[in-house]
């Protein structure tokens, strides 16, 4: 009787744990299945300068709804992008692998109140070194507030909640329009990591392109080979050494876009700058023809 | 038809037609004798010597007709090379994605990723929207 007690009181007990055990993996998967409505402030601040917004969001059943100038719906690998009432762009993947590795180490869980509700503060370190800070509300396991730091200490990306109700939306969050799906597939000359970054997911499409999904548990990118450059709008650059690329900042994300020989790359991803240099390295380097070089290229490819 | 009769080469046949048409056509005697003119002051230019040793020992060399059209026919050709070259270079290649394409196939890689949430919310730079 005693012994069997005991282990109702470790199965009652367990649970409590790990949602407070500083367990990354059971976080994100709690957030995930929380359902509210928020509004969130996003302000990062860049090598190129602050990047932020306000946007209203609506999750439920693992579909969030962002609305701001525009309307973004995702989940279950759907995507799709809204203004003006009118869908601009969609996209749809499916997953073919498992997630990757957690690098990160989770301390604390201590209270940590948050717009006047219960909620424990969670940090991330890689190593040493401070990555991020998670609030995380305790009757809903909703992420009210997400720092993320560059190694020397620096914040670079705060997403944190100004509001928060944790009343389920009534409708769903938000229309996945149908479009063709992109299914994973093996073998590329993309690399299988870059720095701590796995990759994931690789997607190979009849327009002639190919589309890595790399993650360390936590941040994550995608890499992108296309047969030509993909033109950024009014980007900054980042030198490394005589290679030169071209980059934009938005709220919550990084995009590069550079030349090689055999076409094009680009990186769109919501890793820290100090992360990029690593990362960039481990891809085929920026490609600047002459200008017969560039004729022979332009005629025959 | 002026110009052949003032270089002799009509017949008489031809001359004597010329004339015929030169009485009900005051213009073209007119243009005949401004012909005439600029020929006669021509000729009436004097002839100059050339300095001694201007040309030297040099061997006449006759270029055949046949390689100026040769030589007019390259340039020609590497006019429109040049002209090729240029308008490829200012060309824009056509490009296979656009940034939205990058962001709304990230964005559904990224909904299936463990973090997805108010983590990995994106809000798209309205800059880079293309219609």
């Amino acid at each position: 009787m005693r012994r069997t007690l005991a282990l109702a009181a470790a199965f009652t007990i367990l649970p409590a744990t790990a949602a407070a055990g500083a367990d990354l993996g059971d976080l994100l998967d709690r957030s995930r299945e929380a359902s509210y409505s928020a509004e969130q402030v996003i302000n990062c601040s860049t090598p190129d300068g602050v990047r932020d917004a306000v946007v209203s969001l609506e999750q439920i059943g693992g579909e969030l709804l962002v609305s701001g100038e525009v309307e973004v719906s995702s989940g279950a690998g759907g995507w799709a992008l809204v203004r003006d009432g009118a869908l601009v762009d969609s996209a749809s993947v499916e997953a073919g692998s498992s997630d990757a590795d957690l690098t990160y180490r989770v301390d604390d869980g201590a209270a940590h109140p948050f717009l006047d509700r219960e909620a424990g503060l969670y940090r991330l370190y890689a190593g040493d070194v401070l990555r991020g800070e998670l609030i995380v509300d305790s009757e809903t396991g909703a992420l009210l507030s997400v720092v993320t730091y560059n190694s020397d200490g620096d914040v670079y990306c705060e997403r944190r909640f100004i509001e928060f109700d944790p009343t389920p939306p009534e409708a769903s969050a938000g229309t996945l329009a149908a479009t063709e799906t992109l299914e994973s597939t093996g073998g590329s000359a993309l690399p299988e990591r870059l720095g701590t970054f796995e990759r994931l997911d690789l997607y190979e499409d009849d327009e002639g392109f190919v589309f890595a999904y790399y993650s360390d548990g936590f941040f994550s990118f995608a890499v992108f080979q296309t047969p030509t450059v993909v033109e950024l709008t009014d980007p900054g650059a980042l030198r490394l050494e005589a290679r030169v690329y071209a980059r934009s900042f938005a709220p919550g994300q990084v995009t590069y876009s550079w030349e090689t020989r055999d076409g094009g790359l680009a990186l769109v991803g919501d890793l820290p700058p100090d992360m990029h240099p690593e990362v960039l390295e481990g891809l085929a380097q920026p490609y600047a023809p002459g200008i017969l070089g560039r004729i022979w290229k332009n005629l025959f490819g | 038809m002026i110009s052949a009769y003032l270089d002799g080469e009509l017949t008489r046949a031809e001359a004597s037609e010329l004339f015929t048409h030169f009485g009900s056509c005051g213009k073209c005697v007119a243009e005949m004798e401004g012909m005439q003119k600029v020929r006669t002051a021509i000729r009436s230019l004097p002839l100059i010597e050339l300095p001694p040793g201007l040309l030297g020992d040099a061997e006449p060399v006759v270029v055949p007709l046949r390689r100026n059209r040769g030589f007019l026919v390259g340039a020609a050709a590497a006019g429109v090379a040049v002209v090729i070259a240029v308008a490829t270079l200012l060309t824009p290649t056509p490009s296979a994605l656009s940034v939205d394409d990058l962001n709304s196939r990230f964005g559904a890689r990224v909904s299936l990723d463990p973090a997805f949430g108010p983590a990995k919310v994106v809000v798209p730079d309205v800059r880079d929207m293309t219609e």
